[in-house]
């Protein structure tokens, strides 16, 4: 059974003055798990997070997280969430520095977590934040971010600006850093760095949650595989070339063991979408 | 901890403010003292008579004052007009009182010390040489014989020269808090362009109030009565002879010369933290 929720959103609606991002949105977020937070550039995600992290207020519903509103900011709400935006500010000052004056904020920040993630991302210790590339500043401010322990950890595109190495360094940090008293969610685009890492899948559209699954539940439900069998291809929910043959997602109707194929899943969603969910009822 | 204002939580964020702008800050004051001391050189070389008379000193403390302590209270909160930077401040773990304490305490307190200071630095060697001028050259006003005395260093509070209002009232002084009070609730209000947004802003609402005051009031009263200033009116329909004059009772008058003198700044700070509050990035 699922533990109680760190975030619960009902009925949100928001609205950018007149374009509309959601209406009606409902979503639970549990401690203990990875959400990938999937969907096309300009579908809600960073609207969603700076909801819930209280940067942006609903215009009707409400969210509920960590039990506080958002939206009065309140520091002992503040302490416990953090977002690590797409664009974000680093002061010009050495990293010792910033991290002096800023984590004396966060009761539950460890030092040592975070020099330790910082060697593991390579970055030197020393270092003035002005002077650092994009990705070395963004991989700062993630080190901060995991080293806080804050229970509820916000990502909006962080692989972003990250190198193939860094990419992977990213999913090792934040595989060692969740445990059952926090939740991350992932936000991206780029469903790909996702692999390995999420264990819940949510896919965004059109300020709508198309899907929401566990990957042990996509993995018990549906079938990933490449095949050249005409039978398979009819029978398969979704299909498409690919250079061994066609690669399909099929209804796992024998227990056979796949592991999800997320950027499939998520052109899936969005192409077949109902097809995809009536395999899930 | 108290969620709406801590001591603790508020210095940690003095020091931070502090830590991240204190360049900033030190060039800011190296360059303001280099201005004055290179505008009173100029004087005492061009001028030379009396170039350091007491006019020159509250004319020069007055206009520095008014427009670096407005063009510094614009950019008290010009944080949160962009994203990336604003994001990052609402999500400092600090409340909303905090953070607008924090910058009244930069912006307002510590600006007019350390302005005041920087003045005074800069004015009495200045005067003191002027000084010297006067004593070996024997100098007079110009076009008398009339020898120019010693002069004063510049009382901010008990100035000679000032003009009756501002020596009965201390307008100049007590405004400067009211003018800047409307660029640090600017600096909330306006996302971009604030320092001239203000003015723009200050400038409509004192010809609201001015034409309210003259021919709002001049339509409700008695024929051949005139508004006289804004606590007096009279009437010219007669010769001067019987000129009749009617201005507010003492108590009101009093009143709101108080009001002016030292509410204006309070209820601008009060809106400027709904604001803050209010504030969505």
């Amino acid at each position: 059974m699922d533990s109680p929720s760190m975030v619960s959103i009902r009925d949100l609606h928001f609205a950018y003055r007149r374009k509309p991002v959601f209406t009606g949105l409902n979503l639970d977020l549990h401690p203990g798990r990875i959400y990938g937070l999937l969907g096309r550039n300009g579908t809600g995600k960073s609207t969603l997070l700076r909801n819930i992290a209280g940067y942006l207020f609903p215009e009707k519903g409400r969210i509920e997280a960590l039990g506080f509103e958002p939206g009065k900011r309140q520091p002992a709400f503040l302490e416990k969430v953090f977002l690590v935006p797409e664009d974000f500010y680093l002061p010009p000052t050495r990293i010792g520095e910033w991290v002096g004056t800023q984590a004396r904020f966060y009761p539950s920040f460890n030092r040592e977590q975070f020099d330790r993630i910082l060697r593991d991302f390579d970055i030197p210790a020393d270092a003035r934040l002005d002077e650092m590339s994009y990705g070395q500043q963004k991989k700062t401010l993630i080190s901060f971010a995991l080293a806080i322990n804050a229970p509820l950890l916000l990502m909006d595109e962080p692989t972003n600006g990250l190198d193939i190495l860094s990419k992977s360094q990213f999913r090792k940090v934040i595989a060692g850093t969740v445990d059952e008293t926090k939740c991350i969610v992932i936000s991206t685009h780029q469903v790909r760095d996702l692999d390995n890492l999420i264990d819940r899948v949510m896919l965004i559209e059109e300020g709508k949650i198309l899907f929401d699954q566990d990957l042990e539940t996509i993995s018990r439900r549906l079938t990933f595989k490449i095949s050249l069998d005409a039978e398979e291809m009819a029978g398969a929910l979704y299909s498409e070339p690919s250079l061994k043959g066609n690669a399909l997602i099929l209804v796992n109707s024998d227990g056979e063991d796949s592991r999800p194929d997320l950027e499939m899943l998520y052109k899936a969603v969005v192409l077949e979408g109902e097809k995809i969910n009536k395999a899930f009822r | 901890m108290n969620q709406t204002f801590d001591f603790s939580r508020w210095w940690m964020l003095v020091t931070m403010h502090w830590v991240e702008n204190r360049k900033r800050y030190l060039l800011a004051m190296l360059a303001m003292g280099g201005l004055m001391a290179g505008w009173y050189s100029f004087i005492l070389v061009v001028y030379k008579d009396g170039a350091m008379n007491p006019f020159v000193q509250y004319a020069t403390y007055y206009c520095g004052l008014y427009f670096v302590g407005c063009l510094y209270a614009s950019t008290i909160f010009a944080e949160l007009g962009g994203k990336a930077q604003g994001i990052r401040y609402l999500s400092i773990p600090a409340s909303h009182l905090e953070k607008l304490l924090c910058g009244i305490l930069y912006g307002v307190v510590l600006f007019f010390i350390v302005y005041t200071l920087i003045y005074y630095i800069v004015d009495i060697p200045l005067v003191n040489v002027g000084n010297q001028g006067i004593l070996k050259e024997h100098q007079v006003w110009a076009g008398t014989t009339i020898p120019i005395g010693k002069i004063e260093v510049f009382s901010l509070w008990n100035n000679e020269w000032a003009p009756i209002l501002d020596k009965q009232y201390h307008m100049l002084l007590l405004g400067y808090f009211t003018i800047q009070s409307a660029f640090l609730l600017g600096s909330v209000y306006f996302t971009r362009y604030s320092f001239i947004k203000t003015i723009v802003g200050i400038l409509l609402f004192w010809l609201a109030f001015v034409i309210f005051a003259v021919k709002g009031i001049e339509e409700h009263l008695p024929q051949g009565w005139r508004t006289y200033n804004f606590i007096q009116w009279n009437n010219t329909a007669n010769n001067a002879a019987q000129l009749q004059l009617v201005r507010l009772p003492l108590w009101m008058e009093s009143s709101l010369f108080f009001l002016i003198q030292y509410s204006i700044p309070f209820i601008f700070w009060f809106i400027a933290y709904i604001r803050l509050k209010e504030k969505e990035v």
